[in-house]
């Protein structure tokens, strides 16, 4: 299993640590809920050190045209694309962000998929002939999501980072270390990637928690992250991802360039495409609050099954359950009220289902 | 399939296609209707549409809808379906008010 180098520090703060795709996560430091709530009104500090990251030059952006579903060769100097990697049957296989810093593209990935199989396709796409590097273990990714995030990153760069749009990347000096700033996020609220080199990783981690601390700053898992993205309506590959698989049936077209060039899988999901959608995930919760929600529940129309419950968490901005279920393509319309086994009434609902409080955060108040 | 359930599904896939339809139309997507999965978010990661476009989505809306979109609800811009709950909200307010 590949260790984060931010381990001991986590386990110092109380982590719970669990395996991914043959990386280390920190599941949790203490009440989920709690963790969700820095997040919504405060900030949270996170290792996302288990995602893959591989640095390519520019001579590699036609091995990334074949390795990613999306445009590479469209994203503009010091911007950030939001697709994914397929397998070859044109199933989810990597959630990633590519950004272009000049020279270089920055791949990063959350996969099903292990490092050895990250490195495999990448090298079938020519990315290593290329020149790409496999920075996974050399470099540490830390996240910065939160209400006051945006706060945290002015302390630490100054104010010229409120001017970052949203999926872009920029190289800052952070006590003598290069970091490479993305602004991301899959909270809704503001996020902030930093790509930093592993020996420098716990000094950042404490500078992070030392600018954060008049916001109320806290380590944050990777459970809460599931409900943030979840009630947010962010794709979580390891949640419906892991268990839809099918980028169509997930919603994700947004992230294929249907025109582009032959990526891999790209056949199999035009294939798909052309046969027409006939499942398709919507946002669910229980028609009473304290009702329950959980992963396999049948949602069912007149008796007759319509639609399964593929991820569900508690979300305590709602203050009840929240899930996706894949449903019959028919049926797949928020607004409706369905029965779920037990009698109980399950409602689908437009996602998100919250208005995140970032959104409320005008440019001259920051 | 139930005579209530099919036709609110009915109200909801129409109000959804005109809404699709225009976003493909005034922005010029590359994309199908079918391709646009009615959670997909508008601006930011997903759609990434700009200011100038949201302007656009909600002079689309307007004019569609015989809507008006207050300058300050900015939820509305959330998603597809947002807009389609907007519309299905204004439309039984005023159901209401002539009832």
């Amino acid at each position: 299993m590949r260790t984060s180098p931010l381990h001991e520090l986590l386990a110092a703060r109380g982590a719970t640590f669990a395996e991914r795709a043959g990386a280390e996560i920190a599941v949790r430091f203490g009440e989920v809920d709690d963790e969700y709530r820095a997040v919504r009104s405060a900030v949270g500090i996170s290792d996302f050190s288990f995602a893959t990251r591989h640095r390519v030059p520019e001579a590699g952006l036609d091995a990334l045209e074949t390795y990613a579903t999306g445009s590479v060769a469209g994203i503009r100097f010091g911007r950030v694309l939001h697709t994914m990697a397929a397998d070859d049957d044109g199933l989810v296989e990597s959630d990633l962000y590519i950004a272009n810093d000049d020279e270089n593209l920055f791949v990063f990935g959350e996969s099903l998929v292990d490092d050895a199989a990250t490195r495999a396709a990448l090298d079938r796409a020519g990315a290593f002939e290329a020149g790409a590097e496999d920075l996974s273990a050399s470099t540490a990714l830390i996240g910065v999501d939160g209400f006051r995030a945006y706060a945290v990153m002015k302390q630490l760069f100054g104010p010229d980072v409120l001017g970052l749009p949203y999926l872009s990347i920029e190289t800052y000096d952070l006590d003598g270390a290069s970091v490479k700033l993305i602004r991301g996020g899959k909270t809704s609220e503001f996020g902030y990637l930093l790509l930093a080199p592993a020996g420098d990783a716990a000094a950042i981690w404490l500078r992070i928690e030392e600018a954060g601390a008049a916001q109320g700053i806290r380590p944050v898992g990777a459970a809460a992250h599931s409900a943030l993205r979840l009630d947010g309506r962010f794709f979580n590959v390891h949640e419906e991802g892991r268990s839809v698989r099918d980028p169509l049936q997930l919603g994700l077209q947004w992230m294929i360039d249907f025109g582009g060039e032959a990526c891999r899988g790209l056949e199999a999901i035009k294939g798909r495409r052309a046969a027409g959608l006939a499942k398709k995930i919507v946002g669910v919760v229980p028609a009473d609050t304290d009702g329950a929600l959980a992963v396999g529940d049948a949602i069912l129309a007149g008796g007759v099954k319509v639609a399964e419950v593929v991820t569900a968490a508690f979300s305590p901005t709602l203050g009840g359950r929240i899930g996706l279920a894949l449903f019959d393509a028919a049926y797949a319309y928020a607004g409706l009220d369905f029965a779920a086994k037990g009698g109980r009434g399950v409602r689908t609902v437009s996602m998100p289902p919250i208005t995140p409080s970032s959104l409320t955060v005008k440019l001259d108040e920051m | 399939m139930e005579a209530e359930l099919k036709r609110r599904i009915d109200e909801r896939a129409e109000v959804l296609r005109v809404i699709k339809n225009d976003l493909i139309t005034r922005l010029n997507l590359p994309y199908d209707p079918e391709d646009l999965h009615e959670d997909v978010s508008l601006l930011g990661s997903g759609l990434g549409l700009d200011s100038l476009d949201a302007l656009e989505v909600i002079l689309g809306v307007e004019h569609a809808f015989g809507v008006k979109v207050a300058d300050d609800n900015i939820a509305i811009l959330r998603s597809i379906n947002s807009i389609a709950d907007f519309v299905l909200e204004d439309r039984a307010r005023r159901a209401g008010e002539v009832a």
